[in-house]
C-alpha cells in the first residue's frame, strides 16, 4: 500500500513548489492568492494522505480546519483586493509604491 | 476532557462574547460615538487580565510545562505570555480612543482588537498543533483586517495587503510543516510529535528537519527573523499606528511562544546543530533591523526596523537556551519588557500623529514643548529599548548577554554573540538618541503648546511606571520569568 503514499506526496510538494513559485514571479494580487491558496492545499492533501496511512484521523481533522480557515482567510485577502482595486484601478503589486525606504 | 473552569477556556469564552456582542450592540443602537465599545473592549480585557493573576495567586495553574495530553494547558509559560498580550492590548486599546474617534466602525475596530487578543493568549497555552494553527489564524486574521482599517488611505491598504500576502504564505509554510510532522510522527499532539522526532532513524532524519525548518521559517515571518523580514517595515508603516503597536508588541511576541514550545524542543530533540543556526540568526537579524533604522526619516519606519533589531535580542537567549540555564529567562523577561516598551513607543508616536498629523523625523522638532508627557513616555521607552540603565530593558538585556558569556564555557562561540550584542545596542543609541535630540534640542517653528489627547496621556503614564518601576527593582518580574521557563532538563528523558 505505501506505494501509493509516495504518489500523494509527490503530488504535494509539486503543488507546494508551484504555489510559491506563483507567488515569488506573479505581481498581480489575485495570482497571488491562488499562490497562497496552492501552498495551504498540498499541505491539506499531504495531511490527508498521510491520515490514510498511518491511520489515525487527526490528519483529517486538522485538513478539515485548515480548509475552513482558509476559506476566511482568503475572504479576508479577496476584501482587500477589492479595496486596492477601487483606490488604484488596477491589482498589480508592483504599483504600490507609496511606502518606500 | 474539557476543564472549563481552566484559564484559557474562561479568556476564551469571555473575550469571544465581548468580542461578538460589541459589533451586535452597535447594530442595535442608532447613535454614534465610539467611546462606549472601547470602554466595553477595555472592561473585557481587564477582567481577563485580572482573572489571569488572580489564576496564578490562587495556585490554579500548573508550574510551567511544555506538554500536555490535552490541546490547552494551564500552565505558567502560558499566563506569562497571557499576561503580556493582554497588556498589550489594553494599552492598543486605550490608545485607540483618541484615534477612533470621528472615523467609521469603532465597533468592528474594537472587537477585532478583541478577537486577535485570543488568538494571541491561546498561541502561548497550546499543546497540540491543531490548536496552534487554529490559534495562529485566529490571531492573524483580525490583523490583516486592522492593518488596512482607514480604507480611504492608500499606505493603510498598501500595508495590509502586503502583510496579508506574506502573512498567508507563513501560515501555508506552518501547515505545510505541521503535515510533515504528523506524516512522520503520527500524532499532532507536540509530545507526541517531539518523541517521535527523538526517536527517528537516519533515514527520516531530513524530513524532520525540513518540519523544523519550514517552523522556523513560517513563524520567523511574524517575529521578523531577517530572511523573512521584507514585508515588516511597510506593513508596521502604513498600518494605522495604533495597530503597527499591536502588531509589533502583541503578535511578534505570539510567534516568539509558539516558536519556544515548538522550534526550541524540536531542535533539541532532533540533537542537531541547530543553536549555531539560530545564533547566526540573531546575530544577523540585529545587525540588519538596526543599521536599516538608522537610515530612516519616518518614525513609524524606524521602529519597526528597530523592532526587528529586538527581534535578534530574544533570539539570543533562545539560541544559547542549551548551554545556559539564564538564555531562555533572560529570553521571556526581554519579550515581557519589549512588549511594553515597544507599544509604549508605537501609541506615543500615534499620538503625535493624531494631533499634529506628522511622523517625519524633521518635523518633531521642539516636541518636547509642544507634547511634554507624550515626549517624556516616547524618551523612556526608546531609553528602554536602547538599555540604559536604570529602566527595564537594561535588565533583560543584561540577562540576555550575561547567558550568551555564561554558554562560553559549552560553546566556543557564545561569548561573540554578547559582543554583537553590546555593539548593536550601542549602534540602535545613534538613532534613538537622534530622536530624542530632535525632541528635545532643536528648536522648533512653534513653542505653542498643544492639547494632549487624555488616552495617550495614559497610555504614557501606564508605561513610564512599568518601564521605570521594573528597572529600579526588577525582581519580581525576573522571579515571574524564572517560574515560566519550561525545564528544559525534562527533555534528557527522552533522549
Amino acid at each position: 500500500m505505501s506505494n501509493g503514499l509516495i504518489d500523494f506526496v509527490l503530488v504535494s510538494v509539486a503543488l507546494l513548489a508551484i504555489g510559491i513559485y506563483g507567488l515569488a514571479v506573479k505581481r498581480n494580487a489575485i495570482r497571488m492568492l491562488f499562490g497562497v491558496e496552492m501552498v495551504v492545499n498540498s499541505a491539506n492533501l499531504n495531511l490527508v494522505a498521510f491520515s490514510r496511512y498511518i491511520p489515525n484521523s487527526q490528519g483529517q481533522t486538522l485538513a478539515l480546519f485548515s480548509i475552513a480557515i482558509a476559506a476566511a482567510e482568503v475572504a479576508v485577502g479577496l476584501a482587500l483586493v477589492i479595496v486596492a482595486y477601487r483606490m488604484y484601478k488596477n491589482i498589480d503589486i508592483a504599483d504600490f509604491r507609496s511606502l518606500k525606504g | 476532557m474539557i476543564d472549563f473552569t481552566s484559564t484559557p477556556i474562561i479568556l476564551t469564552l469571555l473575550l469571544g462574547s465581548v468580542g461578538v456582542l460589541i459589533p451586535v450592540i452597535s447594530v442595535a443602537r442608532k447613535e454614534k460615538g465610539s467611546s462606549l465599545y472601547g470602554g466595553i473592549a477595555l472592561g473585557a480585557l481587564l477582567v481577563a487580565i485580572g482573572f489571569v493573576i488572580y489564576q496564578i495567586i490562587t495556585k490554579h495553574v500548573s508550574p510551567a510545562a511544555i506538554f500536555s495530553q490535552n490541546v490547552l494547558v494551564d500552565d505558567k509559560f502560558g499566563s506569562f505570555f497571557a499576561i503580556a498580550m493582554l497588556i498589550v492590548g489594553i494599552m492598543t486599546t486605550v490608545g485607540s480612543f483618541n484615534y477612533m474617534r470621528g472615523r467609521s466602525n469603532p465597533a468592528v475596530y474594537y472587537s477585532l482588537i478583541l478577537l486577535s487578543s485570543i488568538g494571541m493568549v491561546l498561541i502561548a497555552y497550546s499543546t497540540d498543533l491543531v490548536m496552534l494553527f487554529i490559534a495562529w489564524e485566529l490571531m492573524s486574521i483580525p490583523t490583516y483586517v486592522l492593518a488596512g482599517f482607514s480604507k480611504k488611505d492608500p499606505s493603510s491598504n498598501e500595508a495590509a495587503l502586503k502583510y496579508f500576502l506574506f502573512g498567508a504564505l507563513s501560515s501555508g509554510i506552518i501547515i505545510y510543516g505541521i503535515s510533515i510532522a504528523y506524516g512522520i510522527t503520527g500524532s499532532t499532539n507536540i509530545e507526541q510529535v517531539i518523541d517521535g522526532f527523538s526517536k527517528l532513524g537516519p533515514d527520516m532524519m531530513p524530513l524532520a528537519i525540513l518540519a523544523v525548518g519550514m517552523f522556523i521559517a513560517g513563524f520567523g515571518f511574524k517575529i521578523g527573523l531577517v530572511p523573512f523580514h521584507m514585508w515588516l517595515p511597510d506593513a508596521y508603516e502604513g498600518a494605522p499606528p495604533t495597530i503597527a503597536a499591536l502588531l509589533a508588541a502583541g503578535t511578534k511576541k505570539a510567534g516568539f511562544a509558539a516558536a519556544l514550545r515548538v522550534i526550541i524542543m524540536g531542535a533539541i530533540a532532533l540533537n542537531l546543530n541547530w543553536a549555531f543556526a539560530l545564533a547566526v540568526i540573531a546575530i544577523v537579524t540585529m545587525t540588519v533591523g538596526n543599521l536599516a533604522a538608522i537610515r530612516q526619516k519616518n518614525l513609524t519606519r524606524m521602529l519597526a526596523y528597530s523592532s526587528i533589531g529586538q527581534a535578534g535580542y530574544i533570539l539570543i537567549g533562545m539560541s544559547v537556551a542549551p548551554f545556559s540555564q539564564l538564555g531562555l529567562q533572560a529570553s521571556l523577561f526581554h519579550i515581557l519588557n519589549h512588549a511594553v516598551m515597544k507599544a509604549a513607543a508605537f501609541i506615543a508616536v500615534a499620538g503625535i500623529i493624531s494631533t499634529l498629523a506628522v511622523s517625519h523625523i524633521e518635523k518633531i522638532k521642539g516636541l518636547g514643548k509642544r507634547m511634554p508627557i507624550t515626549s517624556l513616555g516616547l524618551v523612556i521607552s526608546l531609553l528602554a529599548l536602547a538599555g540604559v540603565p536604570p529602566l527595564n530593558g537594561f535588565w533583560s538585556k543584561l540577562m540576555l548577554f550575561g547567558a550568551a558569556i555564561n554558554s562560553g564555557t559549552a560553546v566556543s562561540w557564545g561569548p561573540y554573540l554578547a559582543v554583537a550584542g553590546v555593539l548593536n545596542s550601542a549602534l540602535s543609541l545613534a538613532y534613538y538618541g537622534w530622536i530624542i535630540r530632535k525632541m528635545y534640542f532643536e528648536e522648533g517653528e512653534s513653542d505653542k503648546r498643544v492639547k494632549e489627547p487624555k488616552s495617550i496621556i495614559a497610555v504614557m503614564i501606564f508605561s513610564i511606571i512599568f518601564i521605570v518601576g521594573i528597572g529600579v527593582y526588577p525582581d519580581p518580574a525576573i522571579e515571574f520569568a524564572k517560574s515560566a521557563v519550561p525545564v528544559l532538563s525534562s527533555l534528557g528523558s527522552i533522549h
